[in-house]
C-alpha cells in the first residue's frame, strides 16, 4: 500500500504544520542575525589585526564555560521533549526546569562578564586604546551577545511555562508536539551561540 | 522512542558536543595562521550539525523540514555573498552615487 492511500490523522498534520511554521520562523531569525554576521565578516577582512587584538581582550574562560552551559541546556531540552513524547509526564518538567536553570546561569555569567568588560573600558567610546576596528568589534560583540541574550531570555520564559504547565497537567501544554516546536527555538538559540563563541572569543588567540 | 534509550542518545550527543568545544578552544591556541579560522568554523559547523540532526530531529524529519532549513542557510549565504561584492570591491571601484565632493582628492572628507 502506498503512503498516499493511508492519510495521516489530523493531529499529525497539525504537528507538521506547526513544525514547518517554526522552521520558517527560525529562517527569518537567521536573516535577522545575518547583517550582524556580515558586519563581522567585513570587519574581520578590513581590520583583521584590530579584530584579533580586540577578540583577545574578551574573557575566553567565561565564554567557554557559558558555551558548555548552553550545550548542556540543549541536551536537557532534548531529553525533556523526548521524555514527554514517551509519556513521562513526571520527568519532563524537571528536565525543563534544569534547562531553564542552565539558561539563567548563562545569563548570570554573561552579566558578570559585561560588568568586567565595562570596568576594563571595553565598549565603543570607552576609555581604552581601541582603534576604529576594535570599536567596531565591540559594537558587534554587544549587539550579537545582547540580541542572543534577549532570545535566550524568551526561551527561558517558554521553558518555565511548559515546566509548570506540564506539572499541573494543563492539556494545551502537555502536547508533546508543542513542546517539540518550543524546543526547536531553544536549540536554534544554542546554535547561534555555538557560532558566536569562536568568532568573538577565539579569533586571534594563537597570534 | 520508548524506554530510556533517548536519554542515552542525548547524553552521547551532549558529550560529543563538549569534546568538540574542548577541541575548538584548544586548537585556537595552536599557531596555524589562517587555518585557525578554518578549524574553528569547521568545528562550529560540526556542532551545529549535531544539534540540528539529533536535538532538532532533522535526521528523521520530513524532507520538507530539511529543505526549509537548507533554504534558510542557502539564502543567508547568497545575501552575504552579494553584499560582499559591494564591500570587497569598494576600494577598486567606488560606488557611483558618491558625490564629486567625496571623490575629489583635496576633499577633507577623505
Amino acid at each position: 500500500m502506498s503512503a498516499e492511500a493511508r492519510p495521516l490523522p489530523a493531529e499529525a498534520w497539525a504537528l507538521r504544520r506547526a513544525t514547518l511554521g517554526m522552521w520558517v520562523f527560525l529562517a527569518t531569525e537567521l536573516m535577522f542575525f545575518g547583517p550582524l554576521f556580515f558586519g563581522y565578516w567585513y570587519g574581520r577582512l578590513a581590520f583583521v589585526d584590530a579584530f584579533f587584538a580586540a577578540s583577545r581582550q574578551t574573557d575566553v574562560l567565561l565564554g567557554g564555560i557559558n558555551t558548555a552551559v548552553l550545550l548542556a541546556s540543549s541536551a536537557f531540552m532534548a531529553c525533556a521533549v523526548d521524555a514527554l513524547e514517551a509519556g513521562k509526564r513526571r520527568a519532563s518538567p524537571w528536565l525543563l526546569l534544569a534547562t531553564a536553570a542552565l539558561g539563567l546561569a548563562f545569563l548570570g555569567i554573561k552579566g558578570v562578564e559585561y560588568l568586567d568588560d565595562f570596568h576594563k573600558g571595553l565598549y565603543p567610546g570607552g576609555d581604552t586604546r581601541l582603534d576604529s576596528g576594535g570599536r567596531l568589534f565591540f559594537l558587534l560583540y554587544y549587539a550579537m551577545t545582547g540580541v542572543h541574550a534577549l532570545h535566550l531570555f524568551i526561551g527561558i520564559g517558554v521553558a518555565l511555562v511548559f515546566a509548570f504547565g506540564i506539572a499541573r497537567r494543563r492539556p494545551a501544554l502537555c502536547d508533546p508536539g508543542r513542546l517539540r516546536v518550543a524546543g526547536l527555538y531553544w536549540h536554534f538559540v544554542d546554535s547561534i551561540w555555538i557560532f558566536l563563541y569562536p568568532i568573538l572569543y577565539l579569533a586571534g588567540r594563537s597570534g | 522512542m520508548n524506554g530510556r534509550r533517548f536519554y542515552r542518545r542525548n547524553l552521547g550527543v551532549g558529550i560529543l558536543l563538549m569534546l568538540l568545544l574542548a577541541a575548538t578552544t584548544a586548537s585556537a591556541y595552536v599557531p596555524m595562521g589562517a587555518w585557525n579560522t578554518v578549524v574553528n568554523f569547521a568545528i562550529a559547523a560540526a556542532k551545529i550539525g549535531l544539534v540540528a540532526a539529533f536535538f532538532m530531529h532533522l535526521l528523521d524529519a520530513d524532507a520538507l523540514l530539511r529543505i526549509a532549513a537548507a533554504v534558510a542557510l542557502l539564502m543567508l549565504s547568497i545575501f552575504l555573498t552579494l553584499a560582499s561584492t559591494d564591500y570587497l570591491a569598494r576600494r577598486i571601484s567606488p560606488a557611483p552615487w558618491q558625490g564629486p565632493h567625496v571623490l575629489r582628492p583635496s576633499s577633507p572628507a577623505r
